[in-house]
């Protein structure tokens, strides 16, 4: 009898430890100076954010990548884009997948914070107090491989891995590109994302950008499926709609 | 269909979007008419709700009597539930009347802006940068 009231005891300390997650984090021996970010948020304008410039790229890479942008928005403005990846059903990885196109749900447990993004269920997973690989030995992905850690209640994050196929504002780069991030919360309620891109082959210098985010209160994330798009690529690389009976 | 007119509202479509951020620059609509918009009275053979995008189609009767189907493109279906619109909303076999932005090349498809559903109601699609899509008032 004596020892089941213990226990009962116990288990009732652990649960209210556990409803409130700034004690677990307390519990777990972490830092104490750690927002709460979990839950569902949308980009948000923020005027304190300078508008996002073009990738800083060396020179010799410069005219290729003006050519292609130019080429782009000229396709457009005839009537005849070219596919982007998302038209094969292919999501935009990392660091495009942060840009927002849909709301994101960030997920906060021990060890590791998960960032989902509705927009391809995109999901990319921060673990937490964990060392970095060498580049060689991350699988090239979408999302690659992401460490991170709490400084002052700011989550500075680590990625390596990224498929050289998976490009953020077309721009190029090499494998061994370095996505560093510090996710803040302000005091104005948005949650931040400064961005720096690392790639001594193909940047002159750290290509640096931030995403705001608002809350988004009691919104659950919808699922999302790429299935049957009736737009597709043509052997052009141009983006076209299939018509049944055509 | 003058071509200077159709690259200048291009041009301000790609501003918008530009201006608009990732949620517009997701799939391009510049496949569609940025100068005009078609209304049409049709018959509902399949309501595709699908991401990324949600497709309507609908057979449209001629005054010859002769019938045409109309492959028109919507937004993602993430996009129309946060503005309430439901699956349910259109069934096949429903008369609808539909307002669309004609696709360029002249075949019989469009970009969805508005749905007039069998009951009389109203709904706009949540189109990024709807405003760079020049409306034509319906013709009686």
């Amino acid at each position: 009898m004596y020892e089941n009231i213990t226990r009962w005891v116990f288990a009732a300390v652990l649960s209210s430890l556990a409803l409130t997650q700034p004690m677990v984090l307390l519990w777990a021996g972490q830092s104490t100076n750690i927002p709460d970010i979990s839950g569902s948020w949308e980009r948000a304008r923020d005027p304190s954010i300078p508008p996002q410039g073009q990738p800083p790229l060396k020179p010799q890479y410069v005219k290729e990548w003006q050519a292609k942008m130019q080429a782009i928005r000229e396709a457009a403005a005839r009537g005849e884009p070219y596919a982007e990846r998302v038209v094969m059903c292919l999501p935009e990885g990392m660091p495009g997948m942060m840009a927002g196109p849909f709301p994101m749900e960030i997920l906060q447990s021990k060890g590791q914070v998960t960032i989902i993004q509705e927009a391809y269920t995109q999901v990319r997973r921060i673990l937490l107090d964990r060392e970095q690989k060498p580049v060689d030995e991350v699988e090239p992905g979408f999302y690659g491989r992401s460490v991170g850690r709490w400084e002052k209640g700011v989550l500075v994050v680590d990625t390596v891995g990224i498929r050289e196929d998976v490009l953020y504002q077309h721009a190029p780069h090499s494998k061994d590109m370095r996505i560093r991030e510090r996710i803040s919360l302000g005091a104005d309620g948005l949650l931040r994302d400064e961005i720096t891109i690392e790639d001594p082959a193909f940047l002159e210098k750290p290509w640096t950008f931030t995403f705001a985010y608002r809350r988004m209160a009691d919104y659950q994330l919808l699922e999302y499926i790429c299935e049957d798009n009736r737009q597709y690529s043509d052997d052009k690389g141009l983006q076209k709609i299939r018509i049944p009976g055509l | 269909m003058i071509p200077g007119r159709r690259i200048h509202w291009a041009c301000a479509a790609i501003i918008i979007l530009a201006m608009a951020g990732a949620a517009a620059a997701h799939h391009s609509f510049a496949v569609y008419d940025h100068s005009r918009t078609v209304t049409l009275k049709g018959k509902v053979t399949k309501w595709q709700w699908t991401n990324p995008h949600a497709y309507l189609d609908i057979d449209v009767r001629d005054a010859s009597g002769a019938v045409k189907r109309y492959v028109l493109e919507g937004t993602s279906i993430n996009m129309l539930q946060r503005v309430g619109w439901r699956s349910n909303m259109i069934k096949v076999g429903d008369e609808v009347k539909v307002e669309f932005a004609p696709l360029l090349t002249g075949e019989p498809a469009g970009l969805l802006l508005e749905v007039t559903f069998a009951n009389g109601e109203k709904r706009e699609l949540p189109v990024p940068a709807i405003n760079t899509f020049k409306r034509t008032p319906e013709k009686d």
